[in-house]
């Protein structure tokens, strides 16, 4: 296990090099006049030339990049080129809000989808089909028109909760529980279905199975079938599910940000990548990549401890 | 391991890809009031921003929307009334020598910055050093600042390259913030301002980009202009979470479009009346035919002019919330000529008369930048034009570079919302041959002897700015479509607010708790 592990962190360092120096490159070559962006439409050639060597614009692409690698293995992502702020800082203050939406998220989704496909599986008939067709509909609903969709009945003509978020910092749970209670609803009604359906799927699929008709022949308790064996034979294919749809998740929430004003990293992504203030957008980025390959990392833990099979692959 | 390298490709990818995400939209100000009588203050008064401010310098300040929360922080040394009348703030008074190149301003005594400096003459110069070097969003209105003396402790002699008859205004804008010496020396300006305004900032409970905190400073100089306890400005990029924000009461005050217009004002919001600041339409920037030889025609221009009806266009694009006009100047810029706004009217025939006569009834085409805020707008007019044989060839632009680009001459015309500000003002932004919307340094003889006239400021530059407005109109230097009403919604139960002349938003001083 710890060699998969191990090996599993290694070529996941070899990726997130790999994607910096991409997404390095493909940042280059986005925006033509970052130093007029940043001083204005009414800076001089000189004054522009001279932001350009403060920002190292001036520099080979490869001596840009390595020097940022430089500073990013020590901890320092470099400052905003627009504001000045430390980078590590500004997504130190975002991340939290945009992790805990998704982690409640996909832990509320991973509960009712497990609840509804075991469900639909054992019990087929009309439980079946409402998994069924809510998994269209479901999946057929854009995530931000069902939060527009809330805050128009539950924020604005209820006023039940803030139709902008109200988080900030030192803010109680008070205030995050009634920020994030709408775009949770909107993300586990859009997600929860499909997953259902996948877990419905898998646990049929294990029904059918020899050992199952053994082990009813025994006369174990369907109950106790599902409860013990099926559930972790069909549990890999759900976890997979689940964090294919959290990673879905990191690019679901920019928009949900924007429209419920949670001062996420979502919202704060577009702002950089608008701007093209390439540190911070790098920032984003190596963030990003990194919450993938930690998921990822532990779903394959996961999986493996459910499995021994998985190990040895 | 291959789903998930193809996965994460994919999503960095995607994130990359958000550069595509548009920021377009509407830039203008200007800004600063009246006190009002009462010295109360008190409450929260919470603003729906459309953006963040990108640095807290004040070199960096910009206008309109953009600059009200820097009125937050930082006193101007000359105050803008609502109507735009000029009165003291931290300058008192000030007055011009004969040729109109010495400004010599006399400042309080009374005041100090928040970090305990105090305000004197020396802090006025080290303002004026560093927002010249700053050469920021505004660096404009410092182009005719030569130096800066302190005479004694309270008086500042201003020396200017050449007279600026906008000068005394721009004191009241980007310019005219002060900031701390100590503060400029130590650069620390762009994330902590430090100013003498009614506000502090408060940097632990505000979030870039979400939200930003300011109380109110105890032992202000002037209380009148300090309205409120708390004031929170809310960013709120979305439009649909301005309109919802401020129909649930989150915000007291934001800026939202035609269309969500019509809910907030079903839910109770009123509208600030009679307030425009942009027109919108076409510049022309290629008028010597640099890139595309058809614009140098004048008559191709005024084709273009009598080929949009734009009483059309402004019923469906903003809904009728706007006026048609054929003039670039405002009503209260001093350069406004009534019988202009009609000038062209809505005549394909004559139009396609024009087109022949310049040698083009074949048709010709221009080129128009795109980006999302203007997709419709310009898709619009493509139409219009297309039905006199004008072909629009629409490019995709660049949001973050669309402005630059365009100042940098790379288009031949573009499509922009642009600001209606006094007559010298708008003389420096869109026409003089050195204006920022003015890339090919387009010019005539004629032309610049009137904008001489303006600059000396004296009796005839009322009369000189009109002819410039003729001039340009009747040359048909831009393709103006309507001037934009400028949807200001606040909650009349929370707040009074009061419009500022030829700003976006109104300035801060205009914000009043409701009886």
């Amino acid at each position: 296990m710890l060699t998969f592990t191990l090996r599993r962190i290694a070529s996941g360092v070899g990726l997130l090099i790999v994607i910096s120096a991409l997404a390095y490159t493909l940042l280059f070559f986005s925006s033509s006049s970052i130093a007029r962006n940043i001083l204005g439409d009414q800076a001089t050639p000189e004054q522009i030339a001279l932001k350009e060597a403060e920002l190292g614009l001036d520099q080979p692409l490869l001596v840009r990049y390595l020097g940022w690698v430089g500073s990013a293995l020590q901890g320092d992502l470099g400052r905003s080129w627009f504001n000045g702020e430390p980078v590590t800082e500004t997504i130190q203050s975002r991340l939290p809000v945009t992790l805990v939406l998704m982690i409640v998220s996909i832990v509320l989704v991973a509960v009712i989808a497990a609840v509804l496909g075991v469900l639909a599986a054992v019990r087929r008939g009309w439980v079946d089909q409402t998994v069924q067709v809510g998994a269209v509909i479901g999946d057929a609903i854009p995530g931000f028109v069902l939060a527009i969709f809330l805050v128009t009945i539950f924020a604005v003509n209820l006023g039940w909760f803030p139709a902008v978020a109200t988080i900030r910092p030192g803010a109680g749970a008070e205030a995050w529980i009634v920020s994030l209670t709408l775009p949770v609803i909107a993300i586990v009604v859009n997600y929860v279905t499909s997953s259902a359906q996948q877990i419905r799927s898998a646990v049929i699929k294990e029904l059918e199975k020899d050992y199952v008709r053994t082990l009813r022949s025994r006369g174990l308790s369907e109950r106790e079938i599902v409860l013990r064996n099926v559930l972790r034979s069909a549990a890999p294919a759900g976890l997979t599910v689940l964090s294919l749809q959290f990673i879905g998740l990191l690019g679901g929430v920019i928009i949900l940000e924007q429209v419920f004003a949670i001062p996420g990293i979502g919202a704060l992504a577009v702002n950089a990548t608008v701007l093209s203030d390439i540190p911070l957008v790098m920032g984003v980025v190596i963030i990003t990549v990194v919450i993938v390959m930690i998921v990822n990392l532990l779903v394959d833990i996961a999986q493996g401890a459910l499995n021994p099979k998985v190990r040895l692959s | 391991m291959k789903s998930t390298t193809k996965l994460i490709g994919a999503l960095a990818a995607g994130a990359l890809l958000l550069s595509g995400c548009s920021a377009g939209g509407s830039d203008a100000g200007a800004g600063t009031s009246d006190g009002g009588d009462d010295a109360t203050r008190g409450g929260t008064l919470t603003l729906g921003q459309l953006g963040d401010v990108v640095s807290w310098d004040p070199s960096q300040a910009h206008v309109g929307h953009q600059f009200v929360p820097y009125q937050l922080v930082y006193d101007t040394l000359v105050l803008r009334e609502p109507d735009g009348e000029l009165s003291p703030m931290l300058a008192t008074e000030w007055s011009y020598n004969d040729d109109r190149t010495v400004l010599t301003l006399e400042l309080r005594d009374d005041v100090e910055f928040s970090d305990g400096e105090p305000f004197d003459a020396e802090a006025v110069v080290a303002n004026f050093e560093h927002f010249k070097a700053g050469n920021g969003r505004q660096a404009v209105q410092l182009t005719q600042y030569e130096s800066a003396t302190a005479v004694d402790e309270d008086t500042v002699e201003i020396t200017l390259a050449q007279p600026d008859p906008a000068f005394e205004f721009y004191l009241s804008q980007a310019a005219g913030l002060m900031a701390s010496p100590a503060a400029i020396e130590a650069g620390t300006l762009e994330t902590d301002p430090v100013g003498t305004g009614p506000y502090l900032y408060d940097a632990d409970s505000s979030v870039r980009d979400s939200q930003s905190v300011f109380t109110a400073k105890e032992d202000y100089w002037n209380p009148d202009l300090q309205k409120f306890d708390t004031v929170e400005l809310r960013i709120l990029e979305d439009l649909s979470a301005r309109a919802n924000a401020i129909v649930s009461g989150q915000v007291d005050w934001t800026t939202l479009d035609a269309r969500t217009a019509d809910q907030a004002e079903g839910a109770g919001m009123e509208i600030i009346p009679d307030y425009q600041v942009d027109w919108t339409g076409v510049t022309f920037f290629d008028r010597d035919g640099t890139i595309n030889p058809a614009l140098a025609d004048a008559r191709v221009r005024q084709a273009i002019n009598y080929a949009v009806d734009r009483e059309t266009l402004l019923e469906q694009l903003q809904l009728g919330r706007g006026t048609a006009t054929s003039q670039v100047f405002g009503p209260e810029s001093g350069a406004f000529v009534e019988d202009l706004e009609d000038y062209y009217t809505y005549d394909p025939d004559m139009a396609r008369e024009l087109l022949a006569d310049a040698g083009y009834e074949d048709g010709l085409e221009i080129t128009l930048p795109v980006i999302d805020g203007f997709a419709t707008q310009i898709t619009a007019i493509a139409q219009q034009l297309s039905e006199v044989g004008i072909t629009v060839n629409q490019v995709s632009a660049v949001p973050a570079d669309y402005v630059a680009d365009a100042v940098q001459g790379k288009f031949e015309a573009f499509n922009f919302n642009l600001f209606q500000g006094e007559a010298w003002v708008a003389v420096n932004q869109i026409i003089a041959p050195t204006a920022t919307y003015n890339p090919f340094q387009t010019t005539a003889p004629e032309l610049e002897e009137l904008i001489a006239v303006v600059q000396e400021g004296g009796e005839d530059s009322e009369a000189a700015a009109q002819d410039i407005n003729r001039y340009v109109t009747e040359n048909a230097w831009f393709l103006p479509l309507y001037r934009i009403d400028q949807i200001s919604v606040y909650d009349p139960e929370a707040i009074t607010v009061e419009a500022q002349i030829q700003s976006a938003m109104p300035s801060i001083y205009n914000f009043a708790p409701a009886e």
